[in-house]
């Protein structure tokens, strides 16, 4: 990065989070908030705390980095016990993003993202060329964006600016709070999109509260589920929370269409697909019908001549045809190598041919996927979830916590 | 000069308690005066001015002072507010107002004083003064109260078939109420204590207590006469809560 | 022209009463920015003090100035003091309520936002907080401005200093050589000087308040 920030170096790694037996006890209040929390957060994930409102959910967030100060209980940030540092300087160590960005109204753009950097005493050019890094991760032109203010940015954008500021002084850890709770749904979906593309890039810890189960599928590595009184239900992959409910409540939480959101996990490039008969423009039709014919396949897909599909013909239309032209289809069904299964069925269900057409990043064709590869590929990922066996990561209430009991390590 | 009103902030607080302890303060501290004078050791002089019938002969001057100028303010400035906010005069309003923000800036000692060597040094010059001070908040405030009514229930009033004058009455100003109230309020307070300066033109009112303690060097009066003030604003700016409270349309 | 040529005659003590008269207000509206800060700061987070403050601001502005300033005759006698203790409480008042109106207003998610990426209390309070309630503390600033202009001119009652001298000498050498000009002079250079501070306060607001926030550009 820069000269300035080397002595953060070793905290630019992402770091296990630990909560060890944390509890909250609100005074005045009958039953703790959280009691007895057994919390490991592996590094690099992204880990989707959902529940119910009132479920210890923010609580468990905002004790990690002790805006609400734990009444009893340790935590482990890596190998390092954090319970009892000074709470501003373990928050500048922690990125946070809170609803809208919690951007500061009476600063730029680029006075936001400056805030931490510049408390950790970086110099100014490190930080001015940081802002320039930062935005373009966000995806915003920080020619045009620097000086703007809050106010004159859109909701999404004031979103991106929230999670560029959060990244500001490379924190191992990242917490954010309900982030995408007051945009519209299209600009969710894309700073969902977008937030996946980002942790790809800077593998950070990722603690993320919400009460959108589908959200937390989508974005999660892991998800704990909280009961309604505090108690972690369930505290596994989506998949296997999907495929296997611990309970009823889980069960409930996910809704209905456990199915479908199953389909959102998988995607395109990880299933079998299915290679359809190909031909080019100029061949006669003839021939190709002939070659389809020798198949079981009732359609062909016309490829240019680098490979991109520009239509798709049945048995029917060839045999009508002398040659094979040029023109192209602007209806195909297509779908991305990297789309979900869930966007694949959706294309099959929009084309009528019970299949779509999968190409890869220079678009063109590398196979077609039907509804029969959708169904194998959903039992086979239920039969996997049931037979593997790899560790979930450690998820439980202790109950009633021992007071004096601390691990001093 | 500044078009945030003064005090209206304020109002909105107002609740039954807190006037019930506004009035019990009062009333204790009324309490405490009467004992202090007629226990105190007070001189020949002060006794004589402090006696009681000359006290509420002061404390009637003052409250007449209060009442006849506050309402000439209000049947010169609400009639003008409204009419200001009628479509003819609406471009007027802005020139009006800012010329009466300016008027505020004035002190009111050297307008009461400027007015007295022009018309005398007696009861209506004062009240002249003192009308001229409280006009503009009740001015203000009724224009504010009339045009923040939700222009879609005047478009509804008119819908319905009622007339201008009738969305008037039934619509607007009733909407109005509350932040005419509390302009009402602030402009009750401006003039009963701005009526203390008329003792300066003779005429009349606690202010006087105050002149003659420092003329005379008698502080008890002085200080008798300070607090009476004090506390006579106090009982106004209550009366003006309670009116406040209850002349409020209900649901609003 | 009488009023020209008693101007003219007078430049020397006008000028030094506007100035007086000025520093009389200017510095009480510092000194009751300062402990309008101060205790807004200490009561904002609480609803009751809050409203408490508000109760306070309220009932003082109820007293008439004139009151007051005969009240602290006894303990303070004439002069300065008595008028800058007048003066500094009377402009505390709106200060006070428009800071704590402001402080509370600042929203708790970017009070949170700041404390959670690591903005310690007090620059929070001195970062965020303060210059998000500035344009509504300005405000109350004005205001006070405004009203402790005209009640400076009564503290001259006390032989205080600045413009209220000549409204009161005119009115004591009533019917006399430029009694009227006298008058006429104070009451015009009161108006003239709470104008001219007016426009500086909005020249601070200009320079002082961040363009991310300004209601219109």
């Amino acid at each position: 990065m820069s000269a300035t920030n080397t002595t953060q170096s070793n905290d630019q790694a992402s770091r296990t989070i630990l909560l060890d037996k944390v509890t909250k006890h609100y005074p005045g209040q009958l039953k703790p908030a959280v009691d007895g929390l057994m919390l490991e957060i592996p590094a690099g994930k992204i880990v989707m705390l959902v529940g119910p409102s009132g479920c210890g959910k923010t609580t468990t967030l905002k004790m990690i980095n002790r805006l609400i100060e734990p009444t009893s209980g340790r935590i482990m940030l890596g190998d390092e016990d954090v319970t009892d540092l000074d709470g501003d300087k373990l928050r500048r160590r922690m990125g946070y993003v809170i609803q809208a960005g919690g951007l500061f109204p009476h600063m730029t753009v680029a006075a936001n993202i400056a805030i931490v950097p510049k408390m950790l005493g970086w110099s100014k050019d490190a930080i001015s060329k940081r802002i320039d890094e930062l935005l373009d991760l966000v995806s915003l032109d920080p020619a045009l964006y620097r000086d703007r203010y809050p106010k004159e940015l859109s909701g999404g954008q004031q979103q991106r600016v929230g999670v560029a500021r959060a990244l500001a002084a490379e924190p191992p850890v990242l917490l954010m709070d309900e982030p995408f709770g007051a945009v519209d749904p299209i600009t969710r979906q894309r700073l969902q999109d977008e937030l996946i593309r980002i942790q790809e890039e800077v593998q950070k810890t990722i603690v993320f509260v919400t009460h959108d189960f589908d959200e937390a599928v989508k974005l999660g590595d892991l998800i704990v589920i909280f009961g309604e009184d505090g108690q972690i239900v369930q505290y596994d992959s989506p998949e296997r929370i999907l495929a296997q409910p611990a309970n009823d409540f889980v069960a409930d939480f996910i809704g209905a269409g456990a199915g479908l959101k199953q389909l959102t996990l998988a995607r395109v490039r990880d299933v079998q697909l299915a290679d359809p008969v190909t031909a080019s423009p100029g061949e006669k039709g003839a021939d190709v019908l002939a070659r389809v014919q020798q198949t079981n396949h009732d359609y062909v897909v016309i490829t240019d001549g680098r490979g991109r599909p520009i239509s798709w013909l049945s048995r029917r239309q060839l045999s009508r045809l002398d040659t094979i032209d040029k023109s192209k289809n602007p209806d195909l069904p297509l779908v991305a190598e990297g789309s979900t299964l869930n966007d694949a069925l959706d294309a099959m269900l929009a084309s009528r041919l019970g299949a779509a057409l999968v190409t890869n990043r220079s678009k063109a064709l590398v196979g077609m996927i039907t509804f029969d590869i959708v169904m194998k590929s959903i039992n086979q990922l239920r039969a996997d979830v049931q037979t593997a066996d790899d560790e979930s990561p450690v998820g439980t209430n202790t109950g009633s916590p021992e007071v004096s009991e601390v691990p001093n390590d | 000069m500044i078009d945030t009103p003064r005090r209206e902030v304020a109002a909105s607080g107002t609740t039954g308690r807190s006037l019930i302890i506004q009035l019990a303060a009062i009333l204790l501290a009324l309490a405490a005066f009467a004992i202090w004078v007629a226990t105190a050791n007070l001189s020949s002089t002060e006794r004589a001015t402090l006696n009681s019938s000359a006290l509420l002969a002061y404390t009637g001057e003052h409250l007449a002072l209060t009442f006849v100028s506050i309402i000439i303010v209000l049947t010169i400035t609400i009639p003008l507010g409204i009419l200001l906010t009628r479509r003819p005069f609406v471009r007027a309003s802005g020139t009006i107002l800012a010329i009466a923000n300016f008027g505020q800036a004035a002190p009111i000692i050297g307008l009461v004083v400027l007015l007295a060597f022009w018309l005398g040094f007696t009861f209506w010059t004062a009240v002249v003064a003192l009308v001229a001070y409280a006009a503009l908040p009740v001015l203000r405030n009724t224009m504010i109260g009339i045009q923040s009514v939700d222009a879609q229930l005047v478009e509804a009033g008119r819908g319905m078939g009622m007339s201008a004058t009738s969305v008037l009455l039934r619509v607007e100003l009733p909407l109005a109420v509350p932040v005419m109230l509390s302009g009402i309020r602030t402009a009750l307070v401006l003039v009963v204590g701005s009526a203390t300066l008329a003792t300066f033109i003779g005429a009349g009112g606690l202010g006087l207590l105050i002149t003659t303690g420092v003329n005379l060097f008698l502080p008890s009066v002085l200080v008798s006469g300070a607090l009476l003030v004090a506390l006579l604003a106090l009982f106004i700016d209550w009366l003006g809560r309670v009116f406040e409270h209850y002349a409020r349309p209900k649901g609003l | 022209m009488a009023l020209l040529s008693f101007v003219i005659d007078r430049s020397d003590q006008i000028w030094f009463a506007s100035w007086q008269h000025l520093s009389l207000v200017v510095q009480s509206l510092t000194l009751a920015v300062a402990l309008s800060l101060i205790l807004a700061f200490l009561v904002y987070n609480s609803q009751k003090l809050s409203a408490v403050a508000n109760g306070l601001s309220a009932v003082g502005l109820t007293i008439p100035s004139f009151a007051l300033i005969g009240l602290l005759i006894a303990p303070l006698g004439f002069g300065v003091t008595p008028s800058m203790v007048v003066v500094t409480f009377f402009a505390v008042l709106p200060i006070l309520r428009n800071a704590v109106v402001g402080l509370s207003g600042v929203d708790k998610a970017i009070v949170e936002s700041a404390r959670g990426i690591g903005i310690g209390r007090i620059r929070t309070m001195l970062t965020i907080e303060l210059p998000l309630a500035w344009p509504v503390i300005l405000t109350g600033v004005r205001i006070s401005a405004q009203m402790t202009m005209g009640i400076a001119a009564v503290t001259a009652y006390v032989l205080g200093p600045g413009l209220g001298s000549f409204i009161f000498s005119g009115l004591s050498r009533l019917g006399g050589a430029n009694s009227l000009e006298a008058v006429v002079v104070g009451v015009v250079g009161v108006i003239l000087l709470a104008f001219i501070l007016d426009l500086f306060l909005v020249g601070i607001g200009r320079l002082t308040i961040s363009r991310g926030i300004r209601v219109s550009n």
